[in-house]
């Protein structure tokens, strides 16, 4: 067993959307921000233009892996990371993301974004807290030697664990065997957990995530005349009591993934609060004349929204459909890419013969996309048609939505002997 | 290495019990815990006792392991028994505990020799007799 201290052990765990790291046992995560970081080319900007603390704490690691020279070759980029930091607009900030394609391809930014999460928000010491790192499901070697190297060597904790996704969701709803489709920001993953296990030769996965079902509404709703005005770029004055005027402010030193970030933020808030997956695939016919529902713009606009309210989320069972919104681009070729149901049956059928009945009647929703509304009851509807005729077919989502959102692992006691104290001499 | 251990031991107590059952069958089913760090009995239930009685004592919103012993007839007229491993965790369970059990759970039934079936259930629905019927053939 673990001696010594109670010390709880730091559970962190880094989606495409959003970071969340919390302490072990308990029910929420202590921190969520966005994944995303904003960044500003120190060639572009004087260095001495914005002196922040946070940035400063922010580049240490950074700076203590390079030779020490003069403060400008160090930095050679500015990095903001939290929710504070990315909603303050900046002059030439961008907005970039370590992640691309579901996997970590700037190691850099997640050092930066693990350092916010230990210092700025939970505020502890790394070095004295076990650490529970979860990872995806389709991680390689090289990606968790890497994070282990990270974690080992800038932040000197005194043990790690790196645990799948989808077996945290697994053993959090009390089973060790289930399949679990796991909706995230940028990928949706589907796999079978054995025992505790992920069974690797039947994860599947594809590219559609909330994150494009946020691009495919903010298209959806520019291609219907609608401008969504990014908070920072007006100003509200109240001209009589509970009378406002907007009035635009412009800053051309903006970026336009910036511009992009905050459009999306408030994209993506429209999606989740107004989608609903329909009951039976969507056609334009029959849902042209739903009832609309209105949502208010941050400028105090009010929009409409109709029969998008159930074509956006559908996309996840039938992907062509995102190809009839116009403007979508960067949408990978739909002929590869399944809906929801076929993954869960490809997931299964590449399980062994033994433990598919098991998987068909407990197949977990995990992750922020799979909140959407009646998603679970579609789900189970469509693979109920397609299951075997013995097989019962159970869905299983978490009790709360926001428990389901940020799907948090619980361990504690278990975590502590999870922890298998690995040496950082390696 | 085959177990994702917890760490949690299981009381020699278990083991003991749980032999008496299937040898001996002196219990119709046995109720687990995890206490103290270990895996212990809760409850014996007594050989005349049925599947209802056994339901009744799993709690409503607690985690538990338990055996159960159920007889029945096949279809060519032969009385036969099956030992069954249920993993009941309820939704409403605390998560923590869920993930105790679920992840504690291999490795205790490693320790238990002689299971048949094997059942992880959520509510009352998925270990009803009719699942239990269903997996007995």
């Amino acid at each position: 067993m673990y001696g010594g201290d109670e010390v709880s052990a730091i559970v962190v765990d880094l989606g495409s959307y959003s970071c969340k790291a919390g302490y072990a046992g308990e029910d929420a995560p202590k921190a969520v921000f966005p994944s995303a970081v904003g960044s500003i080319d120190q060639m572009e900007v004087d260095s001495e233009a914005k002196p922040e603390k946070e940035s400063d704490s922010a580049q240490d690691p950074k700076s203590s892996a390079k030779p020490p020279d003069n403060d400008k070759s160090k930095a050679k980029r500015k990095l903001y990371v939290g929710t504070q930091a990315l909603d303050y607009r900046r002059d030439h900030m961008e907005v970039i993301s370590p992640f691309k394609d579901g996997v970590v391809v700037d190691w850099d930014m997640v050092d930066n974004i693990w350092n916010h999460a230990f210092r700025q928000r939970l505020l502890i010491d790394p070095t004295e807290h076990p650490m529970l790192l979860a990872e995806s499901s389709i991680n390689t070697a090289h990606q968790r030697e890497k994070a282990a190297e990270i974690m080992f060597e800038n932040y000197k904790v005194p043990a790690l664990f790196l645990a799948k996704n989808a077996v945290l969701t697994s053993f959090a709803s009390g089973r060790s065997t289930s399949l679990v489709v796991d909706s995230g920001g940028g990928s949706t993953v589907v796999a079978a957990v054995h025992d505790g296990y992920v069974l690797q030769k039947a994860v599947v996965t594809s590219p559609i995530g909330g994150e494009l079902l946020t691009d495919c509404m903010m298209k959806s709703l520019e291609s219907k005349g609608i401008v969504i005005k990014p908070r920072y770029s007006f100003k509200k004055k109240e001209i009589s009591p509970g009378d406002y005027k907007i009035v635009d402010l412009d800053f051309p030193n903006t970026t336009e993934s910036y511009r992009l970030f905050c459009t999306r933020a408030i994209a993506g808030d429209i999606k989740e609060s107004v989608s609903r997956v329909p009951d039976s695939a969507y056609d334009e016919v029959s849902y042209a004349n739903v009832p609309m529902t209105s949502y208010e713009l941050p400028d105090g606009q009010t929009i409409e929204i109709g029969a998008d309210r159930f074509k956006i989320p559908d996309i996840l069972f039938n992907p062509s459909l995102a190809l009839t919104i116009p403007g979508v681009e960067g949408f990978p070729d739909p002929a590869s890419v399944r809906g929801l149901p076929q993954m869960v049956l490809e997931s299964i059928n590449k399980s062994d013969v033994d433990i598919r009945r098991e998987l068909f009647s407990s197949i977990l929703l995990a992750g922020g996309t799979s909140s959407v509304q009646q998603l679970k009851e579609r789900l189970e509807k469509e693979l109920m048609e397609e299951a075997p005729q013995a097989a019962r077919v159970k869905v299983l989502a978490s009790g709360n939505a926001i428990e389901r959102r940020f799907r948090f692992r619980n361990l504690d006691e278990t975590t502590r002997v999870f922890i298998r104290i690995m040496g950082p001499e390696d | 290495m085959a177990n994702s251990a917890s760490g949690f031991g299981v009381d020699d107590d278990c083991k003991l019990k749980f032999i008496e059952l299937k040898a001996k069958r002196s219990f119709r089913y046995i109720i687990f815990k995890i206490a103290d760090m270990q895996v212990v009995v809760e409850k014996l239930g007594q050989p005349e006792e049925n599947y209802d009685d056994f339901a009744a004592n799993l709690p409503a919103d607690e985690c538990r392991y338990a055996v159960y012993d159920f007889d029945f007839i096949t279809n060519d007229n032969c009385q036969k028994s099956k030992i069954f491993f249920i993993s009941w965790s309820p939704d409403t369970a605390k998560i923590r505990s869920k993930m105790v059990y679920a992840s504690s759970k291999d490795r205790f039934r490693r320790e238990l020799d002689g299971i048949q079936v094997e059942l992880q259930a959520t509510d009352p629905s998925e270990m009803s007799m009719d699942v239990i019927k269903g997996r007995v053939y």
